[in-house]
């Protein structure tokens, strides 16, 4: 099978480059992962960022053929040839398939991922009903792979002040969540010309989400609870 | 929460007077196929009765809103230098309001 892989290490290399590769395919080869770890084998200069090997830690994330995905939760045998790796794009690269992905969570921490709740504890822990609970699926099995604010326009324009679909995802979790006391203070800090509203409903998002998610959906459902809270607000007196 | 001129309100702008103004293009649409207007006069004066006036009016404005939203959501997006982005937002909103009395000049000369 044959492989054109993104290659550039920042201190050797005066600017990225393709390098080719073919390698036979083995019976025991079922992801895209298995395939790249057996390259490595033959180049170990390759660098990849890899952890859970079943889709789960979102370590993976890479660019496949143009649409990013989890290169472990990817059958290969799919794949047009030649497989064409890249980057994450628009997050700066590291080295190879490596990305940096701190401003992805410096947006992430933007939006306050943890219930904030300044009661008093119970005893034992929060309880939910069975239908608040259910509110939150969809929302909290995210694992911040990066793949859908990688594939975002918005985010590609004003990565350092739109929020982008997975942090977006992670503040609806929070918003939706009944044991959460902050939504107001959610909804205000996210009211803004830049952190929410940059969304123009491309929805790149939703379509490569390798879990399945909608970012696109947790945004619009952002959007109706502000419309709500401004419809229920009452007049100043 | 924030009233200032930008997340919710100006989505909101955005929505509802793309609403208002497919509304109207139907109106009139479903107007001219049902009751089409036979002469130049007869146009004149439905369009100058108070319920097309008035809707029209509205739409005139909704329409400069939106294209106001929306063209600042281009800037925004695009027009990352903020010296640019203030003089194109600033050639835009002289470019509307100059289009906005154009508009009422040719449609409500007695206003103009």
């Amino acid at each position: 099978m044959k492989f054109s892989i993104y290659r550039f290490n920042p201190e050797r290399d005066p600017k990225p480059y393709m390098q080719d590769y073919e390698i036979p395919l083995l019976a025991e080869d079922r992801m895209l992962l298995d395939v790249i770890l057996r390259l490595k084998t033959l180049d170990d200069s390759i660098s990849i960022r890899k952890s859970c090997r079943e889709g789960v830690c979102g370590s993976d994330a890479i660019n496949i053929n143009g649409r990013n995905g989890l290169a472990c939760i990817t059958p290969v045998r799919g794949l047009k040839e030649p497989v064409v790796l890249r980057p994450l794009p628009s997050f700066p690269v590291i080295r190879d398939l490596i990305v940096d992905m701190s401003q992805f969570f410096k947006q992430y921490h933007s939006i306050k991922p943890y219930l904030i709740n300044d009661e008093p504890p119970p005893e034992r822990e929060r309880l939910q009903s069975p239908e608040d609970r259910e509110k939150l699926d969809g929302l909290y099995e995210c694992i911040l792979c990066g793949c859908c604010t990688s594939q975002c326009p918005s985010s590609w324009w004003n990565p350092d002040k739109f929020v982008g679909p997975a942090g977006l995802l992670q503040a609806e979790r929070f918003i939706v969540d009944s044991r959460d006391r902050a939504t107001q203070e959610r909804l205000d800090d996210l009211n803004d010309v830049y952190r929410l509203f940059r969304c123009r409903t491309i929805m790149n998002c939703t379509e490569v989400c390798p879990k399945g998610l909608a970012p696109s959906r947790a945004i619009e459902k952002i959007r109706l609870a502000m419309v709500k809270v401004r419809l229920e607000r009452k007049p100043a007196p | 929460m924030k009233t200032t001129m930008t997340g919710l309100r100006a989505w909101l702008v955005q929505r509802v007077s793309a609403v208002y103004m497919l509304g109207f293009v139907v109106f009139v649409l479903g107007h001219f196929l049902v009751d089409p207007p036979g002469s130049y006069p007869a146009w004149r004066d439905w369009m100058r009765s108070p319920a097309v006036d008035s809707a029209a009016s509205v739409f005139c404005a909704t329409l400069l809103a939106h294209v106001w939203v929306g063209i600042r959501d281009v800037a925004l997006d695009y027009l990352q230098p903020v010296v640019v982005r203030v003089f194109a937002l600033w050639f835009l909103g002289v470019g509307l309001a100059g289009a906005g009395v154009w508009l009422i000049c040719t449609l409500w000369p007695q206003r103009g």
